[in-house]
C-alpha cells in the first residue's frame, strides 16, 4: 500500500471527495523523500490560494466598485432591454429586488400593470401652463418657473421638495421608493430629480442606501458581516456548505451570517450567541421591550398604537404583535385578532409557558452552562492566538527560517499549512462545546462517544499544535539541521490527520452522531472506535469508493452520497450533508 | 422647526368653512405646537350630537412628519382607545404625506368615527363587542357620547351670553370655551389674560 499517495490526497484540499478515512496510515509513514513534497510545492504555487483551496467556490466576493459595476450593468441591461431612461430601470429594478429576470417577466407579461405598481407614468405631464402655481405643501404661491414636479405634474415648491426629500432620506432606505407627495398620486420620484435636489450630506446617504439596497435586497448577496469590512458575497444558492471565507479573511455561515459554525447548525449557534449574551444588560432591554420581526428580524419597539405592525421599508412585512404571525392569516375566518385567538390558543396549550418554564431551567443550570461556556471561550481565545501567531509566523519566521536552514520559502508551506489547520481546528473545537450544551443529558450513548470524539479532537490538536510551535523553534534558533526533512514530515503528517479527525469528525456531528441508537446494540457504539483509526467500517467506506457503482446496493440500509460520500438513510432523496440529490 | 407660517394658513382655511364642516382647530398655548381640534359626531352615528376633542401635537419635521393627534374627549370606538383616546389610523403613521393637512386628517378621522374598521382595531374589547354584539356595542358608543362628549353643551349658549355681555366679541368667546372644554370660570380667565 502507497502512503504516501494518501498523504497527497489529504493535502490537496481541492479534492474534497477523496478518502477521508486515509489519513490513519500516513502517520505511520516515515520512509517519505522530499521528492515527493517538491512535487506538492509545484503543484500548488500561489500561495494567496491557501485559503480559498479549502472551501468549494460557490460564492464570489465583491468589493465595493464591483458591486457599482454589477449595479450599473443591471441598470445599463434593463434600460436596454425595456428601452426605458437608466432612472426608471432602476426604480424597476430596486422594486424587483435587483431580479433582472423578474423585471423582464414582469414587465413582459402586463407593462401596464408593472408601470401602475412601481409609478412610472407613460405620458410624463408637465407642470401646469400658468403664470402663478400654489404649491400643494406650504400653500404658497410662486412663479411656475421656481416649481418643480415629478411626472405626474403636481406642482410644489423647491423649499418643500427639498423638506420632503430630506425627512424621506433621514427616515431610512424607504427614500429609494419616494413618491410624489400628493397622496393621491402614485408616480415615483426618481434619483435625478432626488440628487438634484438634496443636500451634498443626504444625496451621499441615498447613494450609500443605493448601494447597500443592491446588496441587502438581493437574495443572491449578502455583506461580509465583520466589523469594518466593506465586501459583499455573493453566493450561488445549492450544493455545499454555507461556510464563506470572505476577502478580509474572516469566515462566516452565509445563510445565518454569525461566523463559520460547523459542525454546528444555525439554530443552535442563534440560541447559543444568544444565551452568551443573555446576561448583558442591553440583550435584557431587548427581549423585555421589543420582538423581532418576523421577517427580517430586525428588533421592533412597539412604542403606541395597535397589535397590526408594519415593519420599515423595505420589509414592510404586516404582521400580528401578539403572536408574531403574518397579519394577513388574522381576520374575522381564523377566529379574530383583537384578543389574537392564536396566542390564546397557543398558550393554552402551553407553548408560551415552555418558553418561560425553559428559561426558568436554563438559570438554575447555570453552572452547567459555565463549564460549556469557559471551554467555548477559551478555544476562542485560543483561535485568536494562533491567527496572530500565524500571521507573524508569515511575515517574520518564515524567511528567517529559510535562511538558517538553506530552504526556499516555498517549501515551507506546511508549516503555514499547519497553522491555518490549528486555526480551524480552534474553531471546530470551539463549537463542539457548545454542541455539547445541547446534547440531550439523557442521550447517554451519544454524550458518552460524543465526550470521547471531543477528548480525541483537543489530544489530537493539542499534538499538533505542540509540534508547530515548540518543536519548530529549536529550527528557528540552530543552524541547518539534517533533521529538518524529518521534522517537514511529522508536522505534515500532523497536520494531515488532524485535518481528517476534524472533517469526520465535523460530518459524525453533522449527522447528529447518528451511529449511536439509544440501545447501543451494534458494534459501533460510543468508546469503541475512534474516528480517525482505521475500523471495519471505515475500510468499508473505502473499497465502496473504488467501486461507486455498487454503492447503492453495498448496504441495504444505508447509500453513499456520491459528492461527499455521506452514508444517508435508506429513505433519503436528498444528501443529508451536501444537499445533493442521490 | 414646525413651519409655523403653514400652520397659520391652515388655521385660517380651516375655521373658514367652520359653518359647513363643523371641524375647527384652535392653539391650545400660544407656540402653535399644541393644538386642539373639534369634529361633530357624524350624523346616523351612536356619535351623533357629540364634539369630540382632539389633542394635536406637532413634531419638529412638521408637515413632513405627521402630526400626533389622539382623542381628549373619551369615546367608544374599535379604533380608538377607550383608556387613553390613541388613535389607529395609517395616515396617521406611515401613510402620512406633507400634502395632508390638520383638516384633512380631522376629516380622516370623522371618516373613521362613521365607518369604523374593526378588522384593524386599536381597542380590542370594543372591536369584539362591535363585531359579536352590534346592538350592546351601539348603545355603549351612545351613552359614551351624552357622558362625555356633550357637557359643555349643556347651557352653552347661556354662557356665551354672559361673557359676550361681559364685553368680548362672540366669535372669541365661542372658540375660548371649546378649547378650554365649556368651563365657564377658565374662559374667563383666559380671556382676561390675551
Amino acid at each position: 500500500m502507497d502512503s504516501e499517495d494518501d498523504m497527497h490526497d489529504a493535502n490537496d484540499a481541492e479534492s474534497l471527495d477523496d478518502d477521508f478515512y486515509s489519513g490513519e496510515t500516513a502517520m505511520d509513514s516515515d520512509d517519505g523523500d522530499a521528492a515527493d513534497y517538491e512535487f506538492i510545492d509545484n503543484d500548488s504555487d500561489d500561495s494567496d490560494d491557501l485559503l480559498s483551496r479549502r472551501s468549494q467556490q460557490n460564492y464570489t466576493i465583491l468589493n465595493e466598485s464591483d458591486i457599482h459595476l454589477r449595479q450599473e450593468d443591471d441598470i445599463m441591461k434593463i434600460a436596454s432591454i425595456l428601452s426605458i431612461s437608466n432612472v426608471a430601470a432602476a426604480i424597476l429594478l430596486r422594486h424587483y429586488n435587483w431580479s433582472v429576470s423578474k423585471v423582464n417577466d414582469e414587465w413582459f407579461a402586463d407593462e401596464e400593470k408593472v408601470r401602475r405598481v412601481v409609478g412610472l407614468l407613460e405620458d410624463p405631464r408637465a407642470l401646469p401652463n400658468v403664470k402663478e402655481l400654489t404649491c400643494g405643501i406650504c400653500f404658497e404661491v410662486y412663479s411656475s418657473d421656481s416649481m418643480r414636479s415629478a411626472a405626474c405634474g403636481h406642482p410644489f415648491c423647491v423649499t418643500c421638495w427639498q423638506g420632503y426629500i430630506s425627512t424621506s432620506i433621514n427616515d431610512g432606505p424607504g427614500c429609494l421608493m419616494l413618491r410624489c407627495p400628493d397622496p393621491s398620486c402614485s408616480a415615483a420620484v426618481g434619483q435625478d430629480m432626488i440628487v438634484s435636489m438634496a443636500s451634498h450630506e443626504d444625496t451621499e446617504k441615498y447613494q450609500r442606501y443605493f448601494l447597500r439596497s443592491f446588496v441587502e435586497d438581493n437574495r443572491k448577496t449578502k455583506w461580509c458581516p465583520a466589523p469594518g469590512c466593506d465586501y459583499a458575497v455573493d453566493f450561488i444558492v445549492g450544493g455545499g456548505t454555507f461556510d464563506v471565507t470572505c476577502g478580509c479573511s474572516y469566515s462566516f455561515c452565509w445563510n445565518c451570517t454569525e461566523e463559520a459554525h460547523r459542525p454546528v447548525d444555525c439554530d443552535t449557534v442563534s440560541k447559543w450567541i444568544m444565551k452568551n449574551s443573555a446576561e448583558s444588560e442591553n440583550m435584557n432591554w431587548i427581549l423585555a421591550n421589543s420582538k423581532p420581526c418576523p421577517k427580517c428580524k430586525r428588533p421592533i419597539e412597539k412604542n403606541q398604537g395597535c397589535m397590526h405592525i408594519t415593519c420599515t421599508p423595505p420589509c414592510k412585512f404586516e404582521f400580528c404583535w401578539l403572536c408574531l404571525g403574518a397579519w394577513s392569516d388574522h381576520g374575522e375566518r381564523t377566529g379574530g385578532f383583537y384578543a389574537c385567538n392564536r396566542y390564546e390558543a397557543a398558550k393554552q396549550e402551553g407553548v408560551y409557558d415552555d418558553t418561560e418554564k425553559r428559561r426558568e431551567m436554563a438559570k438554575n443550570s447555570l453552572e452547567r452552562y459555565t463549564h460549556y461556556y469557559e471551554r467555548w471561550a477559551t478555544n476562542q481565545s485560543s483561535r485568536q492566538k494562533a491567527l496572530a501567531d500565524l500571521q507573524q509566523m508569515q511575515s517574520i519566521h518564515l524567511e528567517k527560517l529559510s535562511d538558517r536552514q538553506g530552504q526556499p520559502e516555498s517549501q515551507l508551506k506546511f508549516i503555514t499549512e499547519a497553522w491555518l489547520q490549528i486555526v480551524e481546528c480552534r474553531r471546530v473545537l470551539k463549537w463542539t462545546y457548545a454542541y455539547g450544551y445541547y446534547l440531550p443529558e439523557r442521550e447517554h450513548g451519544k454524550r458518552q462517544f460524543f465526550e470521547y470524539l471531543q477528548g480525541e479532537a483537543e489530544s489530537g490538536l493539542e499534538r499538533l499544535h505542540q509540534c508547530a510551535e515548540k518543536e519548530l523553534q529549536t529550527y528557528l534558533t540552530g543552524g541547518p539541521s539534517k533533521d529538518f526533512n524529518e521534522f517537514r514530515m511529522k508536522l505534515a503528517g500532523l497536520t494531515s490527520v488532524t485535518r481528517n479527525y476534524f472533517e469526520n469528525l465535523v460530518r459524525a456531528l453533522e449527522n447528529g452522531l447518528s451511529d449511536v441508537d439509544g440501545h447501543g446494540g451494534s458494534s459501533r457504539t460510543g468508546g469503541t472506535r475512534s474516528l480517525g483509526a482505521g475500523s471495519s467500517k471505515s475500510r468499508g467506506s473505502r473499497s465502496k469508493g473504488a467501486a461507486r457503482s455498487s454503492r447503492a446496493t453495498d448496504d441495504s440500509a444505508h447509500w453513499s452520497c456520491e459528492y461527499c460520500t455521506f452514508a444517508n438513510a435508506k429513505s433519503a432523496t436528498v444528501c443529508q450533508m451536501c444537499q445533493q440529490r442521490r | 422647526m414646525v413651519d409655523f407660517s403653514r400652520v397659520q394658513k391652515e388655521l385660517q382655511e380651516c375655521n373658514r368653512d367652520i359653518n359647513v364642516s363643523g371641524i375647527s382647530v384652535n392653539p391650545k398655548s400660544d407656540n402653535l405646537t399644541n393644538l386642539i381640534g373639534t369634529i361633530p359626531g357624524p350624523i346616523g352615528t351612536p356619535y351623533e350630537g357629540g364634539t369630540f376633542k382632539i389633542d394635536i401635537n406637532l413634531p419638529d419635521g412638521y408637515p413632513f412628519e405627521p402630526p400626533k393627534m389622539k382623542f381628549a374627549t373619551k369615546v367608544w370606538h374599535p379604533n380608538i382607545s377607550s383608556q387613553s383616546g390613541a388613535i389607529c389610523l395609517d395616515i396617521l403613521k406611515d401613510q402620512w404625506s406633507p400634502a395632508l393637512t390638520l383638516k384633512t386628517a380631522l376629516l380622516s378621522i370623522q371618516a373613521l368615527l362613521s365607518a369604523p374598521e374593526p378588522d384593524d382595531p386599536q381597542d380590542a374589547v370594543v372591536a369584539q363587542q362591535y363585531l359579536k354584539d352590534y346592538q350592546t356595542f351601539a348603545s355603549t358608543a351612545r351613552y359614551w357620547t351624552e357622558s362625555f362628549a356633550k357637557i359643555s353643551s349643556l347651557g352653552v349658549e347661556e354662557k356665551v351670553q354672559k361673557l359676550v355681555e361681559m364685553g368680548f366679541p362672540e366669535g372669541l368667546v365661542r372658540s375660548t370655551l371649546e378649547v378650554v372644554g365649556g368651563d365657564e370660570n377658565m374662559a374667563l380667565e383666559k380671556l382676561c389674560s390675551a
